[in-house]
């Protein structure tokens, strides 16, 4: 049972960062690599609000989503003035700035040693949220949130102008809307929102060091948001649920863990490959990669 | 003396192109296209362009709504205020409102019809994602407005029970390229233009569809108090919709005047119509 929830915990954790990514990558046609920085920088301000400030469950998420959100506008500013490939370079760069300062920047982040001990968060300083059925709870009520809201987001006038800006950005500008101002709001909501799997991540495993935020991990996120499609809301839960659930598969067909490690990348790569090749929507996507 | 919408002073502007010269050399060839070319818009009017291809009718147009830089010159949007459009961005010029369609159309493939309407709605509300978020109750109420607005532009031109109305759900992808064509000009009815800039309006679509788009023109002008600056190489349909008419020929205006008297100047003639 507790195998189960660990699953479904980590299966929400995913599916927040995918479905927010889907802003972005879905709908902004902008690929980032830089999401797990923006997942990490979450991560190491939620230990900060709950270990040094001592701040109760809302608060800390806030302030982890808030600060997060704010390092978005900025990086998307920079980044967003670039054109396609240069945009996706300059998301790589901050991807890499961001994981060496976490892995360097020992007096702040304690680099590779990593932060240990991360306390459970308190629900208005009364409930502690502590041990596996409380976090399965806590992450499916902050995973329903997130949906809700992007599911939102995607439907409205926003949501339709962001499709129409990748459908034909010449047409939009001649009927008025600042392309730039539409990416940079998509960017940094996109950014804000990976902080809450951020917050999650580092509240339930209360242990975070700068190896779970790198470029392997933006990479993987991408995969599942390509993986599951984009422009909905059901394409990236099926990837996230798909990316996470596969390697416990493995497991169940007895392979042995260090071979399954090899195994579930290269089984993404080859889904991925597969799926540019038949199925470029993805498994449940609007859009053509 | 009639009212001026737009007022083009002195506007130059050159290509430059990398050719490959006969000793494999590359060389810089500058083309000037447009030369010290003065043109005036009148207020309220449907003027025409024509000119033969490849005259730079459609640069002109790009370097009016922003998509081009000029090389010298002044472009003057007279909308209350006199705005400089020189300089301008795209996107700050069509709030300005002036708006344009396109030779190619450029419609939102993936968006439907209704869809394809409601983002060219000037009322932005909802378009900035935390009103969006929260403020769903007075969202609605205006999509619904612009929905109901898109359904009147629409019903005016075609009447009830018309193909776009019905299939207001279909992808534009799906669409014909006349009847995309007439989608690109119907939006315009939503963003509340002042002066529209139309590329080819007639180009590729069906005669069928020509007394629809002389309606539209007739109503922008008309109704929606639009001015419409228009390139065409049907001459047939310029003389019926258009007030004035103003000839291009080696990169500046060489004839002006009403549709008739130009197609009756002898340059014209000689240069364009070939008879
Ligand atoms: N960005 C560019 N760089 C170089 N040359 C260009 C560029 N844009 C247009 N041209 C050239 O300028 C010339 C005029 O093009 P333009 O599209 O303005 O013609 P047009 O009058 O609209 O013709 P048509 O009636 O065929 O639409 C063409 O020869 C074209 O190749
Ligand atoms: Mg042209």
């Amino acid at each position: 049972m507790n195998y189960l929830l660990h699953i479904l915990i980590m299966v929400n954790i995913y599916i927040i960062l995918t479905v927010s990514a889907n802003l972005i990558v879905g709908l902004a046609n902008l690929l980032s690599l830089g999401q797990a920085a923006f997942y990490g920088i979450g991560a190491y301000i939620t230990a900060w609000a709950l270990m040094t400030l001592g701040l109760t469950l809302f608060p800390a998420l806030l302030l982890s989503i808030l600060i997060t959100a704010s390092i978005g506008f900025i990086i998307g500013i920079i980044s967003l003035r670039l054109k396609d490939d240069y945009f996706i370079l300059a998301t790589l760069g901050f991807q890499i700035i961001i994981y060496t300062v976490l892995y360097n920047w020992i007096s702040v982040t304690r680099g590779p040693y990593g932060i240990p001990g991360i306390p459970s968060p308190k629900l208005f300083g009364l409930v502690e949220i502590d041990g596996i059925l409380p976090f399965f709870l806590l992450s499916s009520i902050l995973a329903i949130a997130v949906i809700v809201i992007f599911r939102n987001l995607i439907y409205s006038p926003f949501g339709r102008a962001l499709k129409a800006m990748r459908d034909d950005s010449i047409a939009l500008l001649s009927l008025g809307r600042n392309i730039t101002k539409l990416k940079t709001q998509a960017f940094t909501i996109a950014s804000g929102f990976s902080a809450v799997s951020g917050f999650l991540f580092a509240a339930y495993i209360t242990y975070i060091d700068p190896t779970s935020f790198n470029l392997d991990e933006a990479i993987f996120i991408i995969s599942a948001v390509m993986i599951g499609g984009t422009g909905n809301i059901k394409g990236p839960l099926i990837g996230a649920a798909f990316v996470v659930i596969l390697p416990e598969m493995l497991r169940f067909v007895g392979m042995p863990d260090n071979i399954a490690a090899n195994m579930r990348m290269i089984i993404y790569g080859l889904i991925l490959i597969v799926l540019m090749m038949f199925r470029r929507q993805g498994l449940a996507g609007d859009y053509k990669f | 003396m009639a009212e001026t919408i737009l007022h083009i002073e002195n506007l130059s502007k050159a290509f430059v192109r990398s050719i490959k010269t006969a000793r494999k050399k590359d060389a810089i060839e500058k083309i000037s296209l447009l030369n010290h070319l003065d043109l005036t818009v009148e207020k309220g009017k449907i003027t025409a362009l024509i000119g033969g291809n490849g005259s730079g009718k459609t640069t002109l147009f790009n370097i009016i709504n922003g998509f081009l830089d000029a090389d010298q010159g002044s472009i003057k949007f007279i909308n209350g205020r006199i705005h400089e459009l020189l300089g301008k961005k795209p996107d700050t010029i069509a709030r300005l409102g002036l708006g344009r369609s396109f030779q190619d159309n450029h419609i939102f493939d993936e968006l439907s019809i209704l869809e394809n309407m409601l983002v060219a709605g000037k009322e932005t509300f909802g378009e900035t994602p935390f009103v969006s978020l929260f403020s769903p109750g007075r969202n609605r109420k205006i999509e619904k407005q612009k929905t109901e607005r898109a359904k009147t532009i629409i019903e005016n031109i075609f009447g009830s029970g018309n193909y776009f109305w019905q299939h207001k759900a279909e992808k534009a992808k799906n669409l014909s390229h006349g009847q995309r064509r007439i989608l690109g000009l119907l939006r315009i009815f939503m963003a509340d233009f002042k002066l529209v800039l139309l590329d080819e309006p007639t180009t590729g679509v069906n005669p069928e569809f020509f007394q629809s788009i002389t309606d539209i023109l007739n109503r922008m002008v008309n109704e929606n108090k639009m001015s419409v600056f228009l390139i065409e190489h049907n001459m047939g349909f310029v003389k019926q919709v258009a007030h004035n008419c103003h000839f291009i020929h080696d990169g500046c205006i060489r004839a002006s005047g009403t549709p008739a008297e130009v197609i009756d100047n002898p340059l014209v003639r000689n240069t364009y119509l070939g008879f």
